[in-house]
């Protein structure tokens, strides 16, 4: 799977990440490390524990890195749930939490295909 | 030399997506939370030329790096550019409220990033560069504003020099003890003092009241010029003796005229005035030039009536001294020429400082 390839797969702005970061082999580098340093891990085990704050924290992280690289639907899912945590903790949290997890894994299943 | 930039964020990736910009035109310093930042920040050797900023970061947030920097005007040297994904009013708003330069959204473009860190860097270093230039000059203008106070201070002391030494000339020529020059002074003193204190209108200030008593020493200098025979005669002096010995006051400004070339100045402008004038009487019947009210300069009304009051509670060789009572009232009745109203209120109103000091003149004598 090529680069552009992923971004469709991932549902991101190519074209955009293109105009920002100029060369594919930058936009892939960065691409690679996103499973490792997007914050994912960090906001599953803050849900988990309950702690809100923490998640806030982590959701932020993932919806700058998001942002960063033009992952246009998990960012919007994470920037939701960003919004959502802020407040701390409330029903739709779970909800928005699931659909974060579900975009989540659909830009990870890309990455994981890049050749 | 490459300008050096921090970026302050916890995600390495993010850093390391602004190194991919700056690394050519910057030496890039990464910091992943705010404590290491103001680390960085805090230690001049660094000579951080901007920073660039994230707002939510774990052990200390951008929030709490603009506060200590704040405490510190650390945002005055350096400036503060923040990158943050919240594109919310409020936080940029915040960001702003809190000092910072600069505000930019994700996602960035890279060449707007490039340009308004550019933007940034050259204003503040050409601003430091204007402080550090406004400081160097106002330790310049200090420096010379305290030599220019020391030679103002020597000139003052040169000028009170040239009096002194000019009066003990009068002294050493004038058989009238050189104490009748200490004593004026001191009466002069006294009532320009309630001269001050009761008429603003003359604008006097205590500089001007000690000038006066200062330059008071030379009101006889012109006497240097009188022969002996009338100056030191015991007896009455003749129509003729009389008329040389007014004389004084006109042959004492001759001197301070003569040497008008090295001494100059408000010093030698009051001598001369007090010199020609000290015998000039309110009503105008007064000598060498027959002013009459606020013509006479006050400093020489000043000076007339100390003189006058000295010459009578004090012996000389053709008259035994008054009593101190007898003086105070010769003067205020007009008995020794008319003096102006205001001035004889101030020597009424100053009789027991007059005689506290003739007194204390006479002890040393007795």
């Amino acid at each position: 799977m090529t680069i552009e390839e992923c971004y469709e797969a991932l549902e991101g702005d190519y074209s955009q990440a293109k105009v920002r970061l100029h060369s594919d082999a930058i936009i892939k580098k960065f691409v690679l490390k996103f499973p490792a340093q997007c914050g994912y891990d960090a906001l599953c085990k803050a849900v988990e524990e309950e702690d809100y704050k923490a998640a806030f924290g982590a959701a932020h992280t993932l919806k700058g890195v998001c942002m960063n690289l033009n992952f246009t639907k998990l960012g919007e899912s994470s920037s939701k749930l960003t919004e959502l945590l802020r407040d701390g903790y409330s029903e739709e949290v779970p909800s928005l939490f699931e659909q974060v997890k579900e975009d989540y894994k659909q830009a990870v299943d890309a990455i994981n295909s890049l050749t | 030399m490459k300008k050096r930039v921090l970026i302050v964020d916890d995600v390495e990736m993010n850093r390391e997506m602004l190194y991919e910009i700056l690394k050519d035109e910057y030496y890039v310093i990464q910091a992943e939370n705010g404590v290491k930042a103001l680390e960085y920040i805090e230690d001049e050797s660094n000579e951080i030329a901007v920073v660039l900023l994230d707002l939510v970061m774990p052990e200390l947030d951008g929030f709490g790096v603009l506060r200590e920097m704040n405490k510190k005007n650390l945002q005055d040297r350096i400036p503060v550019l923040v990158i943050s994904g919240d594109n919310y009013s409020e936080t940029e708003e915040k960001c702003f409220d809190y000092g910072i330069s600069d505000f930019i959204s994700k996602p960035y473009y890279d060449n707007v990033v490039k340009k308004r860190i550019r933007n940034l860097v050259d204003l503040f270093q050409h601003k430091n560069r204007l402080e550090e230039k406004v400081v160097e000059q106002n330790i310049i203008l200090k420096e010379q504003n305290l030599l220019l106070m020391e030679q103002t201070e020597k000139l003052k002391q040169n000028n009170i020099e040239i009096i002194d030494v000019l009066g003990t000339v009068v002294e050493s020529r004038n058989l009238e003890s050189g104490e009748h020059i200490k004593r004026v002074k001191g009466f002069s003193k006294i009532l320009a003092e309630k001269l001050m204190e009761l008429y603003p209108e003359y604008g006097l200030t205590k500089e001007n009241v000690e000038m006066i008593s200062v330059a008071s020493a030379l009101h006889d200098i012109g006497k240097i010029a009188i022969p002996d025979n009338v100056l030191l005669k015991p007896g009455r002096l003749t129509d003729e003796e009389f008329e040389c010995m007014k004389s004084h006051s006109v042959k004492g400004c001759e001197i301070l005229v003569n040497i008008k070339d090295i001494w100059d100045g408000e010093y030698s402008r009051l001598s001369y005035e007090i010199c020609r004038h000290h015998h000039e009487r309110y009503d105008g019947r007064g000598y060498p030039d027959g002013l009459s009210g606020e013509d006479i300069p006050i400093s020489a009304q000043i000076v007339s009536v100390a003189d006058v009051y000295d010459a009578l509670v004090s012996e000389r060789v053709y008259k035994k001294a008054f009593s101190k009572e007898e003086a105070f009232n010769m003067i205020l009745n007009g008995e020794c020429g008319v003096f102006s109203p205001k001035l004889l209120r101030c020597f009424r109103e100053s009789r027991e400082r007059l005689e506290r000091l003739a007194d204390k003149n006479k002890e040393k004598f007795t």
